[in-house]
């Protein structure tokens, strides 16, 4: 009986003593990390010869491990041949997102040239859309002498396109015990250690938003403005100005630092450009209206302005398509990438871009509507740019009601400061650049630090700040106040500092075209050329017909 | 009466800058920063855009 109980029990032992090694091997199994003997049993579904027989019509046996690059053939696939291809994955899905939105963002400057043109009169067509086209050659050489380096030379690093590690030095002063970057000094024509491929990416991408905000310039300074004095103010734009207030609030210049070193939420934030784009543009297009002064006819003797139509509403409301359709690159493409650090906010960025944009025409809609009567169909297409202006800073940090929100105001803002800017210190604006671009982009500046609901999360921090970016209406009163700083900036030091370039050159060039030029529009006196050149064209004078070889080629 | 202009909208800057040394308190940045932006808005649109009506192409 003993003997009986004893082999039980040592059969129970042992049977549980099994079970235990059995479990552990289990659990061993699970926690054991993948080694390189185990990736070799891996293999494709299919052999070369099969799909150069058959084709892989159903993407069955196309993307399989044959696809991963092997470093070493004699050892084959290995752990770090997988891990450097998942990393070089996440930085080519980062690249082409980048690429692709900066492409669609150069785009944007058909639709600039479209809007700007319609909204002239016919005979200065061929000089809007030469300036609209000239601004792209101008302004990118004037970025890639010296532009890019002074904006982005010290912003490394940037994780989402590799690092860009050669740009990294910013020129830092330190006042009152903190430091203030200026400007950065790496990545002059894009020489030495800059000649990167991420840099390349990143190049082209800040290239195609210097050169929107030089093509904004050109609409409120039409059908007036001296073709030559266009070039160099343009070329001063996107080698100085730009690059200043850009290093400055994305290149880690001192105002995106407001965070860390004053404890002003996340320092200056601006998602997508707002400011950086488009109040530089807005407030630069003020200071060159200024100085040009109003077209002739604008204003009466006592000062009341007159309503001077676009020639071509096709035109206008065509290229607001496709700048909305451009803003798709815009904003979220400002991520600089759709994998990793929370990019996928992207769907969140598009949405909140689509839906300021839509408000933004139907509040400028409605106002123009219950005002005047009529629903204007320009002023609907500047509410639309309008609503896309402003959420330009907020869309990456806002929830799409805000979004909504901050498009309907921007809507009824832009007729207003159309209005205004008529009314009060009449400058004349022939296209509302500065109530679309420069009123509405501060606006979208302030915005941020309203409506930032904290919910966004890009990589753990912004701007050096841990945490995710909220506005005074979410419990942060100091994003607030970094806004403000930002606007005051804007205001400030870039207004004041576009003024003092473009009075040097209308003090050398001239900034203004001569009277007889300008009241028999621009396209011959300029440009030598009419765009409508089978168009019969009023002018104020006289009407004249345009030929091929018109004898009307005006003298001073 | 150029300059003048340019130096109160700097001024005005200058002023939104100053409050982030004189105090802490975010309330009182914020109000010294809307007078600086009120400051410079001044100046662009009173005094240096004065400068130009003054001179404009419709009064003569």
């Amino acid at each position: 009986m003993n003997s009986l109980k004893t082999r039980t029990l040592m059969l129970l032992a042992v049977l549980g003593l099994a079970a235990t090694f059995s479990f552990a091997a289990l659990l061993r199994a699970e926690g054991t990390a993948l080694t390189d003997k185990d990736l070799s049993s891996i293999s494709a579904s299919a052999s070369t010869d099969e799909i150069t027989a058959k084709g892989d019509p159903g993407a069955e046996f196309t993307g399989t491990v044959r696809d991963v690059t092997v470093s070493d053939s004699a050892k084959g696939l290995t752990l770090a041949d997988l891990v450097n291809q998942a990393g070089q994955n996440k930085i080519a899905i980062n690249f082409v997102w980048t690429l692709v939105t900066g492409f669609l963002v150069m785009f944007m400057q058909a639709g600039f040239a479209l809007v700007e043109t319609g909204l002239i009169r016919a005979k200065n067509a061929n000089h809007t859309m030469m300036m609209n086209f000239m601004v792209y050659g101008l302004g990118l050489f004037a970025y890639y002498v010296c532009g890019f380096a002074i904006q982005m030379g010290g912003c490394a690093p940037i994780a989402n396109l590799g690092g860009v590690y050669p740009l990294n030095h910013e020129q830092v002063v330190t006042l009152f015990g903190k430091p203030w970057g200026l400007f950065g000094t790496k990545g002059f024509f894009l020489h030495g250690a800059t000649y990167d491929v991420g840099i390349m990416v990143l190049f082209l991408f800040q290239m195609v938003f210097m050169d929107t905000t030089t093509t904004i310039v050109t609409g409120s300074c039409a059908e007036r403005w001296k073709y030559s004095a266009f070039c160099v103010s343009t070329i001063g734009l996107g080698a100085l100005i730009y690059p200043l207030f850009g290093n400055w609030a994305w290149g880690c210049g001192w105002l995106s630092q407001l965070g860390v070193n004053f404890g002003l939420g996340h320092g200056y934030c601006d998602f997508a450009g707002s400011g950086v784009v488009h109040a530089v543009g807005g407030i630069t297009a003020c200071a060159v209206a200024m100085i040009i002064g109003p077209r002739i006819g604008k204003f009466n003797r006592n000062g009341s302005p007159n309503v001077i139509p676009g020639h071509n509403i096709v035109l206008v409301l065509a290229g607001c398509f496709i700048l909305a359709f451009g803003w798709f690159g815009f904003n979220p493409g400002s991520t600089l990438g759709a994998s990793g650090n929370g990019c996928l906010r992207i769907g969140s960025i598009a949405v909140n871009t689509m839906l300021a944009g839509c408000t933004g025409s139907f509040g400028a809609l409605l106002y123009m509507w219950i005002r005047y009567g009529k629903p204007d169909a320009s002023m609907a297409g500047n509410g639309l740019l309008a609503g896309l202006v402003a959420i330009t800073a907020p869309s990456g940090f806002v929830n799409p009601l805000a979004a909504a929100v901050i498009g309907w105001i921007a809507g009824i803002l832009v007729c207003l400061a159309v209005e205004f800017f008529d009314r009060v210190p009449k400058i004349d604006d022939p296209v509302g650049a500065i109530s679309v671009h420069g009123v509405n982009g501060l606006w979208g500046v302030l915005s941020v630090g309203l409506f930032a609901d904290g919910r966004s999360n890009y990589g753990g921090s912004w701007n050096g700040v841990a945490g995710s970016v909220k506005g005074l209406f979410y419990g942060d009163a100091g994003q607030l106040v970094a806004q403000l700083i930002g606007i005051a900036t804007l205001l400030g030091a870039i207004f004041a500092l576009s003024f003092l370039w473009n009075w040097l050159v209308d003090v050398v060039v001239g900034q203004r075209c001569n009277p007889k030029a300008e009241l028999a529009g621009l396209d011959l006196p300029e440009m030598g050329a009419f765009c409508y050149p089978d168009f019969q064209l009023k002018t104020t004078e006289s009407t004249i017909y345009a030929s091929s070889g018109s004898s009307m080629a005006l003298k001073d | 009466m150029r300059l003048i202009g340019i130096l109160v909208i700097v001024g005005g800057w200058l002023i939104a800058i100053s409050g982030l040394f004189v105090t802490n308190s975010n309330g009182v940045r914020a109000i010294i920063a809307c007078a600086g932006i009120a400051v410079t808005i001044f100046g662009i649109l009173k005094v240096l855009n004065g400068y130009y009506l003054e001179r404009a192409i419709w009064k003569k």
